[in-house]
């Protein structure tokens, strides 16, 4: 059937384009070896101070969630956090959704970890953690405080080692911490903290003056962090800086890109300014009102720092003044962005790049989410919303099929009119046109229908590996994240034998159900008059199972279902019209036949003319 | 404009249109429409001459010649 034959190549060419040049990007034009890192010291904090030359550590590989991938850094990251973080002097943070610790040396929030997400598919794997203390491989840390202003004074300003006084806490709803430093100078600086039921940390940034004079101070606040841990940056999904400036989210620049330019902000009052990752963000939000500056900064060795700095204050004496700065340290879940967003944090549900195409990718990202939350499974989810999508789609193939039988009525009149126009193509197609509209059919479906499919197709592929709701949900069986490859490579039995495949060849068995179900679809169209057509027809199912098989597994569920749904429509369709599978098998008969011994060519052309 | 925009219809025409199995419910097909209006209607009269007939080009809309006005 053509329409059906249109629109599984419309998703193939959709596939094709779209997806494997994803593929052949990452295998040709591999991620650039980053800068190495830090030399490794034996305090990590001085390691952090270690501002010079590169070391000599391996270049990191950026995987899809993002994280350490080189074991060295992993054990390194893990006995850090272990002598780091058993400072007794840290500030606990326990919130609903955030576990952690606040530094009193420095003033940094730089160890978080997120609650209700883990850091694999494992069970008993721990929760995830996204802030981690300077100097250790995985580092990033907000840090607030103030610059003295060149003009107010040569005053005392607290620095990064600077040992605050802290009070209150664990830091936790309705329960704020308050760090607290004299400079000796008549200058009290407090910063207050106080925290939501999300990823929200409020920070309440006061300087009291009882001193003599006037001071001048300009408050900070920044966020560091190393860009060894950032997840893959990709055409379609942006890791790395991200701001929204002026009307609009800036996606960029990449951290390549900063590292060469040193600098680069955004256009426009900034809103917050951050770093992503696929998952997870950390930004700074300024107050309400105030236009500080807002900019992003390479500091060498992989490490990257937004800054949120505002304009400088004057503090008369027995005055105070406080900049409040909100710090976003969590996991990109849609709701909850949009809870922000409600509450005035412009752009803020935009963090997520759903790119220009997010009209398409929100209803499907919702309807996915409604099913989900009816059966509970993501997988069935995904089942579903192919037999929906798949359903829409039906009245266009019954169409097509009733076309088909209305067009094997006038089958004798089309051979008449080939047979006589044979030698004027030309002719012959304006004749066949011409009896197309004086019978009124028309077999072929139009290109609209095999168009609408290419968006669904790609909004649910970039929702798959998108949205962190798809993150660690289960299907069946050894299906464990269907937003991440198969994980039942064949090539080592899965996982029997030691060794992982090279990326291209690890073909999992969902990848193969897609190839061989799509194959059956082939069969069932009829023979393809063209035989360059038909030779690639042939080897389409399995050239697509080699590029569909490192993308999410959802994505390959998706079609796979929607292969099999195809099935059981032609399948139904047969048996509302005997004649077209009569016909359909008569067709593949002759051409199998042609291809045994094409000589009888002519003889099965005066049997057909006969049917 | 224009001229890119032409380009791109060719570009359907000898790339992806090769390889589809025909589908044009309509002569001229909808690519060599969208090339002729272009020419004659300029990048936005052309554009939008060239997107209706797309949104023709299903199973309910209509058929046979249909030549850009």
């Amino acid at each position: 059937m053509d329409n059906q034959r249109n629109i599984i190549m419309a998703v193939v060419l959709c596939g094709l384009m779209l997806l494997g040049w994803e593929l052949a990007m990452s295998q040709f034009y591999p991620q650039p070896a980053t800068v190495g890192q830090a030399q490794r010291e034996d305090v990590p904090a001085d390691r952090a101070l270690l501002a010079d030359g590169d070391g000599g550590a391996a270049p990191a590989i950026h995987t899809r969630e993002g994280g350490l991938s080189d074991p060295a850094d992993i054990a390194r990251e893990r006995a850090d956090i272990g002598t780091l973080l058993a400072d007794g002097a840290r500030v606990p943070i326990d919130a609903p959704r955030i576990a952690g610790s606040i530094n009193p040396v420095g003033a940094r929030i730089d160890d978080i970890v997120l609650k209700t997400h883990r850091e694999t598919v494992d069970d008993d794997s721990g929760p995830i953690r996204i802030f981690s203390p300077a100097g250790t491989p995985a580092q990033q840390f907000a840090q607030f405080g103030w610059v003295a202003d060149a003009g107010g004074g040569n005053i005392r300003v607290p620095d990064a080692r600077t040992r605050w006084q802290a009070s209150g806490g664990p830091l936790a709803v309705d329960s704020p911490v308050t760090l607290r430093w004299n400079n000796g100078q008549g200058q009290l600086f407090t910063i207050t903290l106080s925290i939501d039921r999300y990823y929200m940390i409020t920070a309440q940034q006061t300087v009291a003056n009882t001193g003599g004079g006037a001071v001048a101070l300009q408050p900070f606040a920044t966020l560091n962090r190393t860009d060894r841990t950032a997840s893959v940056d990709t055409w379609t999904i942006h890791s790395g800086p991200i701001g929204a400036f002026g009307d609009g989210v800036q996606f960029g620049p990449d951290y390549d890109d900063l590292a060469e330019a040193r600098r680069a902000s955004g256009e426009g009052r900034a809103h917050w300014i951050g770093f992503t990752d696929i998952y997870w963000l950390g930004a700074l939000i300024p107050q309400d009102g105030a236009s500080p500056e807002a900019d992003f900064r390479s500091l060498g060795n992989n490490i990257f720092r937004a800054d949120v700095i505002y304009e400088p204050v004057v503090i008369q004496s027995g005055q105070q003044v406080t900049r409040t700065t909100r710090l976003f340290a969590g996991a990109k879940e849609s709701a909850v962005l949009d809870v922000y967003e409600d509450a005035g944090v412009e752009k803020f549900g935009l963090a997520i790049d759903w790119g220009w195409f997010r009209w398409f990718e929100k209803p499907i990202f919702w309807l996915l989410r409604l099913l989900y939350d009816l059966v509970g499974n993501f997988g069935v989810a995904i089942i579903l919303l192919t037999v929906i999508i798949r359903g829409l789609m039906f009245p266009i193939a019954q169409k097509g099929f009733a076309s088909m039988a209305a067009m094997k009525a006038i089958q004798p009149k089309m051979k008449a009119l080939q047979e006589r126009y044979k030698d004027d193509k030309q002719k012959q197609q304006q004749e066949i046109m011409a009896l197309y509209k004086s019978e009124g059919v028309n077999p072929l479906a139009g290109c609209l229908p095999m168009l609408l499919q290419i968006p669904v197709f790609f909004a649910l592929y970039k929702v798959l590996i998108l949205a962190i709701e798809m993150r660690h949900k289960p299907f069946v069986l050894w299906i464990q994240d269907l937003s991440a490859p198969d994980p039942a490579t064949i090539l080592n039995l899965f996982g029997l034998l030691p060794f992982t495949p090279p990326s291209f060849l690890a073909i999992g068995v969902l990848a193969v159900l897609l190839g061989f179900t799509m194959w059956l679809t082939f069969r069932l169209n009829p023979a393809m008059t063209d035989p360059v057509q038909q030779q690639l027809f042939n080897i389409m199912p399995w050239v697509l199972m080699f590029v569909m098989a490192p993308f999410a597994a959802g994505l390959l569920l998706y079609w796979t279902t929607s292969n099999i749904l195809t099935l059981a429509q032609q399948k139904y369709l047969y048996s509302k019209h005997p004649q077209l599978r009569a016909q359909a098998e008569k067709d593949r008969e002759d051409k199998l036949r042609e291809k045994e011994s094409p000589a009888t060519g002519a003889a099965r052309d005066k049997g057909k003319s006969k049917a | 404009m224009k001229q890119a925009l032409i380009l791109l219809a060719r570009l359907w025409q000898i790339g992806p249109s090769r390889v589809l199995p025909p589908s044009c419910r309509f002569a001229p097909s909808c690519s060599q429409y969208a090339i002729e209006a272009l020419g004659k209607y300029g990048a936005i009269k052309g554009s939008w001459l060239a997107t209706k007939r797309i949104m023709r080009c299903h199973p309910w809309g209509g058929h046979g010649y249909d030549p850009v006005p």
